[in-house]
This record gives structure tokens, C-alpha cells and sequence, in this order.
């Protein structure tokens, strides 16, 4: 946590792009969690005589329904907020798994070099000559449908992505004589990597982990959309697209709507990773 | 009317800000040399960008004129400043690498530019390798087809420099030429650029930190101090009697090759940079000055010519001769070397294996140590001198264990290393210290200096509070000669110099008996790198402290060491006390490398001009 505290906030608060970002993001992030307080319906609750209500800015609305109903009469508004509980719990969860991994394996393979460096090099090779939307289809068929094995699936298909980039970074930090100067007054190989090393490539870190949210967002709405996340009594954005399909024609609000929500927060995740990566990797900073 | 004339030059960084090129007047007439002498930071590289008409992002020209042949250079239309540059005035850049482009042959990079000069397509080869020839390089048809990497840099250099002479220019500018390549090097390409001017009657302005190498070539000198110039006048005079403290202190910070062993006079702090100008009213280095009055930190000296053709700015000229150097007497009498060697080196050799991969068997080895054996006593300070290449880094990595030996043995009183062991680390780092060569990159930006001193006492299991580190931290700091407030500063926050010094600071903290440093002199300036010098000499005399002092400056290493260890190829080539090795060199590259430096005294001929350029091969 030491790596974190040293990174300069101060300046990112002041980037444009985090600002936006961080409240995107902050926005879904609130909604996921206050869903229970705020939606004015159960999400599950179907009122038949109330079916295909256009949003409150359309004539024919019940202001009842802010965003409108479903084809069986479900609340879009309460439908979109506790569907933000599932695709937060996915960005937050599987990025910080497949940070975890990859991280760890791109510091060991950097710092080490060598064999470790080759092993752990070709594996990742290996792995991403998979496609990656076969290799996660394929997972969810072997892992069975449920949320915690999107989030399975999701970490093992991205965790390449965080150890490719990060060894590259780890490699360059090597070549500086203070990880040569820490050895040489006694650090042992855990203390270099965790006190010098990973200063120097948290502000990356950070960067990749926002933008992996971003990602987890859309794979999670996609795994949602063709039914192998959650049950289908969990409201979930890819789910509420997937119905909206049938009543698209007549109503086009309720597939545009769940479209937007994740537009909003993967763009979200995106402005917070770009202006975090700008602010804090002293390299780019400079030259702003 | 003279060829180049800059009138009341400035520059600054933005608008109205303090100047960090101030009134800056000279001129040159045709075929003559001007050196611009000053530290890093003094505003040379300044001086041939205003020529160039490139200054860097946001600095402006803030006043002045500067003319070539009556053309104003400042008010050129561009379409006429491009006809001009490159071929009225070429440039030597400072990185020889750098000025050539890597994936374009060397043919077609001197092709373009002589198409830029307009020289006939038919004509373009010939020419191009009769220039070539002219810089002494073997089988220019060869070499045009050759990619700049296949080449070493003392010959992208001599491209660099026939390129820019091929225009038959009426002023060069050659910015550091020498600086990024060997010494050996050094003496050749400045004879090259001699020649060159010499048959094409061409001007030059030479920019350089080394008063020495502008004394011996250049007919006016011009020395600069924080944008201003301080002293001008004919070469000869300015080196030999320097009428300015500054250049008086310069000449006496620089240690010699011959002649008795002088203490360095070292100027305290650092040149002020460009935040700190704004803040002085008076004399700029005032300061630092030793013979600074009253009068000199409220009025600014203006330039004043002294005699026909000397020109300086200080108000006390007649104390200047009042900074002398003390006899080296003076110096920390040596304490006699302990009989039993601290370390001792057995047959250490390090062979690299090049190009062996599962696609092809063979490989080629390169021995980059070959066979070292040498003694180290307490409180002994040794030099290693040699050039890039001969190995010199490579021993020091084996030393301290950063790479494993093929072969030999590492021994601490007597007892062998063994790289595996990690008892033997301990055993090795508990007497062993690296100081590294470039502070920018040994310093963790993110620490700050009293955490980076103090790194030891939180390696391993050791639980220091923060209280006893900042303790020790202190005390370090003052040892190695800085301010106790800067402990709380990160590294970005101190000057080169004092970074170096954190950097000696952290070797010392675990108390070691052998400092190993590398090169830890040669990116710093003349006035700082003297403090760094006197303040390992006061070390010596206050710990029993030994020193392996590797470097490829031969006056620093005879400043500081008894002992010298001459390395060529990997090996020792020769070794012995340092006068016996300065006065009597056996080794014919020893020879070689006293004479590559140019002496003190101007009447004595530089013996690496001498040397007839072609005949020294050069490995690529």
C-alpha cells in the first residue's frame, strides 16, 4: 500500500479526464450500491396492465415509471440501478483478480528474467492464441452459468493482458541502478520488488486495473445478453437488452436505455484510466 | 566586417522572464576558432541554437543581434535561413549516434544531404568519398554501404564532421564534439576538424567544458558563467592568466597531468540555475566568488575590456591572483597502507556468450574480463583507467557480485566468495559498497533522501524507527558536506552534484571497508566534480576506507590514487604506483592514453595530434 500512497493524486484530481472519469464512475458505483433505496419498484414486480410505458419525456408516460415498463411491466428505472449492482460487482471483482495474476506473475518474471522470464512468457503466448470470446464461452460451459463464474472466466481470459504489459514496464524499471543499489545494501528479492519496484509501476497498475473495469462491463453485458451469467430472475443490463429484442420495435426505449448504461460507465472507466495514466506516469507529465 | 557577430545576445524563457543567455557580444573573423567554455547550464548550447534558429520549446530571443556575413540570422526569412544552414553553416552535433539516422545507409544519408547542397547526381559519390577520405576514414566505398550502427562512434563522428564540411561552409559549429566519445578519440577527431578547417578556410565556433582542450585549439576563448560572459580573450592568455575568479577557479579545479599534485580549489554549491536567477541582483557569482566585496551582490560587473583584445566582468580584478592552489601537502597526509589485503582478485574472468540461440549452434564469445588478478589494502585508494569497452564496468559488477564470474575467485580477507551462497552476499556487501555512476538513475525518485541514505537499515529483517533513521541520516549528511533540511527532499529536488553525494552517502551508511565507484566523476562539471574529489580524499583521511576508483580520466585517477591499474581488452596491461605508471609508462596504450590528454602547458605540443589519424585502428 506503500506503492499507492506515493503515487501524486494531487495531480491527477486536477486532470479534466479523471474528474469526468472518477464521476462516471463514482455515479454507477452509487447506484449499485444505494439500488435497494432508491429504485421505486421491485425490479422483479410485473404489472401487465402497465406494459410498453415510454419514458416520463414521451406523451402517454405514467410518471409512476420514470424510464417506462418493460413488456411485462417492469420498472426500466429499477431494473437499470440494481442491474448496476451485477456489472460493478464484475468490473471490481474480476479486474482486481486478473490484476492479482497477472500482476504477480509480470513482477516475478521481469525481476527474475531468465528461465522464469521464458516460462512465464511462453504461457502467456499460449494462452492468448486463444480467441478470446471462445476461450470464455468455453469456460462458462465448463464452469456452468452464474455471475461469480463470469468473473471466473473473465479473470482467466485477462490476466495475459495485465502481465504483458506490466512485465514490459518491470524490464524497464531493471535497468535502473537503484534496484542494483537495493540488493547491494541487503534488500532481500521480496523487498525489492514490493518496496522499489512496485512504486515504479503502480501508477501502470492503476491505469490497467481502471481500464480492465471498463472491459469486464462490456463482457459481462455480452455473457449476460446470450443468458450465461446471471439466473434470470437477476436483472442485469445484457439481460434487459436481450428482452427489450422481441418489443424493440414498438418501444425502442427499452433497449436503448440498458445500451446507454453501459456506454456511460465503460466510458467512465476509460476517462479515469487515460487521465490516470497521463497524470501519473511521471514520463507523460512531464512533457504536459 | 568580421564573419559571425552577436550583438547584446539574449534569450529567455518565455516573455520577460530573466535572460538565461544575457548580453552576449562577440564576433569572428573568417578561418578563426572561437571556443565557448562553461560549465552545463552556462547558456553555450544556447549560443548555437540562436545561430541554428532552434531554440527550445517556450525559450525566446529576448533581445540582440546576430549576423552572418551582414545578414541578420534572427530576421531571416525562413526560405533563406534553409538555403543557408547546413551549407553556409554546418553543425557537429554532440551524440554521433544520434545524428545519423539508424535504418538509412550511410551513402544515402550523405547522398541526401549533398542533393540538399545541390551537387549534380553524377558527382554525388565521388565527392562523398573523397570527403570521407579527407576525415581519414579506410575504404570510404565500403563504408557507404555500411549502416551507422556497424560503425563505432569516433567514426559517426568523422561522417558527421566530412558532411559538414562537404558544403564548404564558411562557419562551423561544433557543439561538445568530443564530450560522448573516448579520450583516446578525443585528440583525433579534434586534429580532423583542424585539418578541415584548415583546408577549407572555415570559422569555427567550438563549444566545450574543457578550458584545456580549448586552450590547445581555439584562438579566442569566450567563457561563460550562468548566460553571462565573464572572460574574453585570446586563448592562450585566458588559460594562462586568467583575469576572472571564475575562469581563474576553473583552470585551478581541473587536476593536471604533470608537474607536482596540487589541491583543488572547489567552488562551494552550484552555478544557479534558472528559478534562482531571478533572484540576484548583483553579479551571478558573487555567490561562489572567493574574492567577493561588498559591492559585488548589490551591482552587476559589466564587461569591460582590459587590455587589447581581454575582456572581463568583475569588479575586484586586481585580487584574482590571490586564489591559489595549496601544494598537495596540504592535502590529508596518506596514512601507510595495512599490510593484509582487505580484497584480493584471482584470475576473475566474465565471458559473455553472443548469439547463441535453439536456431543456431555456434556462438561467439566475448571476454569482457579476462584473467584480473589484483590486491586491495585498507585505506588504499586504486584507480582503474581504461576505455569504454575494456572491461572496466563489467569487474566492478563481478565485484559486487550483480553478475556471476566464468571463472576465478573473490576473496575477502582470504576468505573466497562463493555467488551462490547467500551468506556470502552478506559477508560481501558488509565490506563491499557500490557508489554508481549516474546518481539520475541510482536514486529512487520516489524516496527521499534520508530514507535513501539510510536504505540499509531497513534491509532484511532490520526494523529501524523513523527517528533513528533521519538520526543517521543526518549525521551521513554531514559527512559528505550537505544541509541537514535537505533529508526530507526527493532526489529531483537536488542538483547533480549533491545528488552524486547522496549517492556516496548510501555506500557509507553500512560502514564498508571498499567503496567500488564507477566513473562516479564524469557526468558532473569541473567546479563540483573538485568538491567530490577533495571530499573523498577528506573521507579517506577521517575512515579507514579503501577505493577502487574506476574511471577513464588519467587526471583524475593521479589526483586521487597511489595506485593504477591500467585495463585494455579485459585485461591488466599494466599496474604499479601511480607516479611510476604517469612518469615511466611501459604499456604502449598506457602511452597511448597520457597522450590522448592535453597537457597544461600550452608551449608543449599535444601529443595525440600528433598521432597520424589513420594509423590508430579503431574496433567498431
Amino acid at each position: 500500500m506503500i506503492a499507492l500512497a506515493s503515487l501524486d493524486w494531487r495531480a491527477a484530481a486536477r486532470s479534466p479526464r479523471v474528474l469526468i472519469g472518477a464521476v462516471l464512475a463514482l455515479a454507477v458505483v452509487g447506484c449499485a450500491l444505494l439500488a435497494p433505496w432508491i429504485a421505486p419498484h421491485d425490479p422483479e414486480d410485473q404489472n401487465l396492465v402497465a406494459s410498453l410505458l415510454p419514458p416520463f419525456w414521451v406523451e402517454g408516460a405514467d410518471p409512476a415509471y420514470l424510464l417506462g415498463t418493460d413488456g411485462l411491466g417492469r420498472c426500466v428505472l429499477s431494473r437499470l440501478l440494481y442491474g448496476a449492482r451485477v456489472a460493478v460487482y464484475v468490473a471490481v471483482t474480476a479486474s482486481i483478480g486478473a490484476m492479482l495474476i497477472g500482476g504477480t506473475l509480470a513482477h516475478l518474471a521481469g525481476y527474475f528474467g531468465g528461465r522464469v522470464d521464458w516460462l512465464i512468457g511462453r504461457a502467456v503466448d499460449v494462452w492468448m492464441s486463444f480467441p478470446p470470446v471462445v476461450l470464455s464461452l468455453i469456460l462458462m460451459v465448463a464452469l456452468g452459468v452464474g455471475v461469480n463464474n463470469v468473473v471466473l472466466a473473465i479473470v482467466l481470459v485477462d490476466w495475459t493482458r495485465f502481465c504483458r504489459v506490466l512485465r514490459s514496464e518491470v524490464v524497464v524499471v531493471m535497468h535502473r541502478d537503484y534496484i542494483a543499489a537495493a540488493r547491494l545494501v541487503g534488500f532481500s528479492h521480496l523487498q525489492v520488488i514490493v518496496r522499489e519496484l512496485l512504486p515504479a509501476t503502480a501508477p501502470l497498475l492503476v491505469t490497467l486495473l481502471s481500464l480492465e473495469m471498463g472491459i469486464a462491463v462490456v463482457v459481462e453485458a455480452i455473457l449476460s445478453f446470450v443468458g450465461m451469467s446471471v439466473e434470470a430472475n437477476v436483472p442485469a443490463w445484457g439481460v434487459m437488452i436481450a428482452d427489450a429484442r422481441t418489443t424493440m420495435y414498438q418501444t425502442a426505449w427499452n433497449i436503448v436505455l440498458p445500451i446507454l448504461a453501459v456506454f456511460v460507465t465503460v466510458l467512465g472507466f476509460n476517462l479515469l484510466g487515460d487521465g490516470l495514466r497521463r497524470t501519473l506516469d511521471p514520463r507523460l507529465a512531464r512533457g504536459a | 566586417m568580421p564573419l559571425l557577430e552577436a550583438r547584446n545576445l539574449s534569450v529567455a524563457f518565455g516573455p520577460g522572464a530573466v535572460p538565461i543567455l544575457r548580453n552576449v557580444s562577440f564576433s569572428l573573423e573568417e578561418g578563426r576558432v572561437l571556443g565557448v567554455v562553461g560549465e552545463s547550464g552556462a547558456g553555450k548550447s544556447m549560443i548555437a541554437r540562436t545561430i541554428a534558429h532552434m531554440l527550445p520549446p517556450r525559450f525566446e530571443l529576448a533581445g540582440g543581434e546576430i549576423e552572418f556575413r551582414g545578414r541578420s540570422l534572427t530576421r531571416l526569412p525562413e526560405r533563406e535561413r534553409r538555403a543557408l544552414l547546413g551549407k553556409d553553416i554546418a553543425f557537429v552535433p554532440q551524440e554521433p549516434l544520434t545524428g545519423l539516422n539508424p535504418v538509412l545507409t550511410i551513402g544515402r544519408q550523405f547522398g541526401e544531404h549533398l542533393a540538399r547542397l545541390s551537387v549534380p547526381r553524377a558527382a554525388r559519390e565521388r565527392l562523398a568519398m573523397l570527403m570521407l577520405e579527407s576525415v581519414h576514414l579506410r575504404d570510404p566505398q565500403a563504408l557507404l554501404r555500411r549502416y551507422p550502427h556497424q560503425l563505432s562512434g569516433g567514426m559517426c563522428q568523422r561522417v558527421l564532421i566530412a558532411m559538414a564540411f562537404a558544403g564548404d561552409p564558411g562557419l562551423v559549429v561544433a557543439d561538445e564534439p568530443t564530450t560522448a566519445l573516448d579520450v583516446t578519440i578525443q585528440a583525433r577527431i579534434m586534429r580532423i576538424i583542424a585539418e578541415m578547417k584548415q583546408r577549407h578556410r572555415t570559422a569555427l565556433v567550438l563549444i566545450t567544458h574543457d578550458l584545456r582542450l580549448a586552450a590547445h585549439t581555439c584562438d579566442e576563448i569566450m567563457v561563460l558563467y550562468a548566460g553571462c560572459v565573464v572572460e574574453h580573450g585570446p586563448a592562450k592568455q585566458v588559460f594562462g592568466e586568467p583575469r576572472h575568479p571564475y575562469t581563474r577557479c576553473l583552470a585551478l579545479a581541473n587536476p593536471s597531468l604533470s608537474g607536482e599534485r596540487r589541491e583543488l580549489v572547489a567552488l562551494s554549491d552550484h552555478m544557479p540555475g534558472l528559478t534562482e536567477l531571478a533572484g540576484i541582483a548583483g553579479c551571478r557569482f558573487a555567490s561562489r566568488c572567493p574574492i567577493r566585496g561588498e559591492s559585488c551582490e548589490a551591482i552587476e560587473p559589466q564587461l569591460a575590456l582590459q587590455s587589447p583584445g581581454r575582456r572581463a566582468a568583475c569588479h575586484h580584478l586586481d585580487r584574482v591572483a590571490g586564489i591559489v592552489a595549496h601544494a598537495a601537502s596540504a592535502l590529508a597526509p596518506a596514512p601507510a597502507p595495512a599490510a593484509a589485503p582487505v580484497l584480493r582478485v584471482e584470475g576473475l574472468t566474465k565471458r559473455f556468450s553472443e548469439g547463441r540461440s535453439i536456431f543456431s549452434a555456434a556462438s561467439r564469445d566475448v571476454l569482457a574480463v579476462d584473467d584480473v588478478s589484483f590486491e586491495l589494502r585498507a585505506n588504499e585508494f586504486v584507480g582503474i583507467v581504461g576505455e569504454s569497452g575494456s572491461g572496466k564496468s563489467t569487474l566492478a559488477r563481478l565485484l559486487m557480485g550483480l553478475e556471476p564470474p566464468t571463472e576465478g575467485r573473490i576473496l575477502i580477507d582470504g576468505r573466497p566468495l562463493d555467488p551462490a551462497d547467500a551468506g556470502s552476499h552478506r559477508l560481501r556487501i558488509a565490506a563491499l559498497q557500490m557508489v554508481f555512476q549516474d546518481p539520475q538513475s541510482a536514486l529512487n525518485p520516489r524516496r527521499r533522501v534520508a530514507s535513501i541514505v539510510t536504505q540499509a537499515m531497513e534491509a532484511g529483517s532490520r526494523r529501524a524507527t523513523w527517528t533513528q533513521r533521519l538520526e543517521r541520516a543526518h549525521r551521513l549528511l554531514g559527512d559528505i558536506g550537505m544541509p541537514e533540511d535537505s533529508a526530507l527532499r526527493y532526489p529531483a529536488q537536488l542538483s547533480g552534484g549533491q545528488r552524486q553525494r547522496v549517492n556516496i552517502a548510501r555506500a557509507l551508511c553500512a560502514v564498508p571497508r571498499v567503496l567500488v565507484a564507477d566513473e562516479i566523476v564524469s557526468g558532473l562539471d569541473v567546479s563540483v566534480r573538485a568538491q567530490l574529489l577533495n571530499l573523498l580524499l577528506r573521507l579517506k583521511g577521517e575512515r579507514d576506507i579503501a577505493l577502487l576508483f574506476i574511471s577513464h580520466d588519467l587526471t583524475v585517477v593521479r589526483y586521487l590514487c597511489e595506485r593504477v591499474l591500467v585495463m585494455y581488452r579485459g585485461g591488466i596491461v599494466e599496474a604499479g604506483a601511480t607516479r611510476d605508471i604517469f612518469e615511466r609508462p611501459r604499456h604502449e596504450y598506457t602511452r597511448r592514453l597520457l597522450a590522448a590528454v592535453p597537457p597544461d602547458d600550452l608551449n608543449s605540443r599535444w601529443a595525440g595530434l600528433e598521432v597520424p589519424a589513420d594509423e590508430i585502428e579503431e574496433s567498431a
